[in-house]
């Protein structure tokens, strides 16, 4: 593992000024084009033209549902297996610190959403503590994307990144919750005793609960730790048919990814129309806050000693909303605050955006900064 | 065929918080609920995606003497109508086994 110490690693990032030059922006360019022009954000691209010219693709329910179990498992199973690698080979050396800065990302990014949103955008409490559990979460979706994206440009990623989604999924969630039920508990008694009703009890408790115990933390980490440990206490032959249905060489994988985005393209071309309702300021916020969110994750995963895939990987999952995890637990802790607002934001701007735009961009930070 | 003249309470709103409505609805003395998933489209605009649990409706029935009708409702108006995207009505029916449907 290389481990530069900060100042030393700083003197390879080139100044400020000579971020976007014409090479780079070549280079961007042409990343931009080699990731559009591929099957999984071409399926999303279908599923938006569908919805708004009403056309008629409609993935059955179940499957759906299938589909996203399947892709959760194998995230777990395969990460699971990779990471009981990873530990045979290096024991903890070079997992602790992606570890360390992940957490580390998951507690600041909801902070650093809620101040700007409540300071620049001048957001109400409760509104910019909702899209902050958006924001400060993850989209395992963004994630196998992502991780597809690295692989096909012949850099995969570090084995143990599933690690880190499962890491990244819930503090960031807790912690804007936490922040909105204070701040906004003084102005909610204040309500509450102008219209002489009690005040309502916080749900700030069952909605953590909820997270921690809803289905992707349950599948993925679950998945993790089955994957971990029969990989290493599993006879090889056993095991194999396990990870040949999970892995499949990767085809049933992005095959699922495939319909699943193409759901995800429907989904998301229905929301469009809320565009108009969230402000341009939400607009910028959903495409500014990931690119500077990937270039924390992208920058912090290099410093912890990640290669240029796991950077890449590490910077899209900091930068993506979750749209899964967080609506629930959002609705029930602060019930006043819009879910126009942080659903459109997190699935109609953030995750189009990450999946067109944002994974070629960390890979080129990954570059920029120096990730091999 | 003897039928007794009962209360048909039906609360349509986000997934959410309706199984705090059946359980709150059972507390004040329904004796029973009758949960379903929905799609439709109301003043809180269209609540079709299955994607986010957030955006998820159900339907939660129950079958009430007049007294706990009321108070299901007076519950549900006070709890939820300001914030969440939730609607209720009463209606009369006619049941057959009119004791199954009293608490207690």
């Amino acid at each position: 593992m290389t481990t530069m110490p900060c100042l030393v690693l700083a003197g390879h990032i080139p100044a400020l000024p000579a971020v976007v030059s014409a090479e780079q922006l070549s280079r961007i360019l042409q990343s931009l084009e080699r990731n559009l022009l591929t099957p999984i954000p071409l399926c999303f691209l279908l599923g938006i033209i569908c919805t708004r010219i009403h056309g008629g693709i409609k993935i059955p329910k179940e499957l759906y549902l299938s589909i996203a179990i399947f892709l959760l498992m194998s995230i777990g199973f395969i990460g699971g297996h990779e990471l009981a690698h990873e530990y045979q080979m290096h024991g903890v050396a070079t997992i602790w610190k992606p570890a360390l800065v992940t957490l580390f990302l998951g507690c600041v990014t909801p902070i650093t959403s809620f101040l700007v949103l409540r300071y620049l955008g001048g957001l109400s409490v409760a509104d910019s503590a909702g899209i902050a559990a958006h924001y400060g979460s993850t989209s395992a979706v963004t994630y196998a994307v992502a991780n597809s994206f690295v692989e096909q440009t012949q850099h995969p990623a570090n084995s143990f990144l599933p690690t880190l989604v499962t890491i990244l999924e819930c503090p960031g969630i807790a912690i804007a919750l936490v922040l909105g039920a204070a701040l906004s508990a003084r102005e909610r008694a204040a309500r509450a005793a102008a219209v002489g009703q009690p005040v309502r009890e916080s749900k700030l408790g069952e909605a953590l609960y909820e997270v921690v115990t809803g289905q992707s933390i349950m599948l993925m980490a679950g998945l993790l730790v089955i994957g971990f440990v029969s990989t290493l206490f599993m006879d090889p032959k056993g095991f194999q048919p396990f990870f040949d249905f999970f892995q499949s060489k990767g085809m049933l994988f992005r095959g699922c990814l495939c319909i699943f985005l193409l759901e995800m393209g429907l989904v998301a071309g229905e929301r469009l129309s809320d565009l108009v309702r969230v402000g341009p300021f939400l607009v910028a916020f959903g495409i500014l806050m990931p690119l500077l969110h990937g270039f924390f994750g992208v920058y912090l995963g290099h410093l912890a000693g990640l290669n240029l895939g796991g950077c890449t990987v590490l910077g899209a999952i900091v930068a993506s909303a979750s749209y899964i995890a967080a609506p629930p637990a959002v609705r029930l802790t602060l019930p006043e605050a819009n879910p126009t607002l942080s659903i459109t934001a997190a699935l109609a701007i953030t995750f189009p955006f990450n999946i067109a735009f944002g994974i070629p961009i960390y890979f080129e930070m990954a570059k920029w900064i120096g990730a091999v | 065929m003897q039928l007794y003249a009962l209360k048909l309470v039906t609360v349509v709103g986000e997934t959410v918080v309706m199984e705090d409505i059946a359980k709150e609805g059972l507390k004040l003395g329904a004796s029973g609920y009758t949960l379903s998933e929905v799609v439709g489209q109301g003043s809180r605009s269209a609540r079709n995606v299955i994607v986010t649990g957030a955006s998820r409706t159900t339907k939660c029935e129950f079958v009430v003497p007049t007294d706990v009708a009321e108070k299901i409702l007076t519950y549900v108006s006070h709890t939820y109508f300001e914030h969440y995207a939730v609607i209720a009505w009463v209606a009369d029916v006619h049941v057959m086994r009119g004791a199954a449907y009293v608490a207690g």
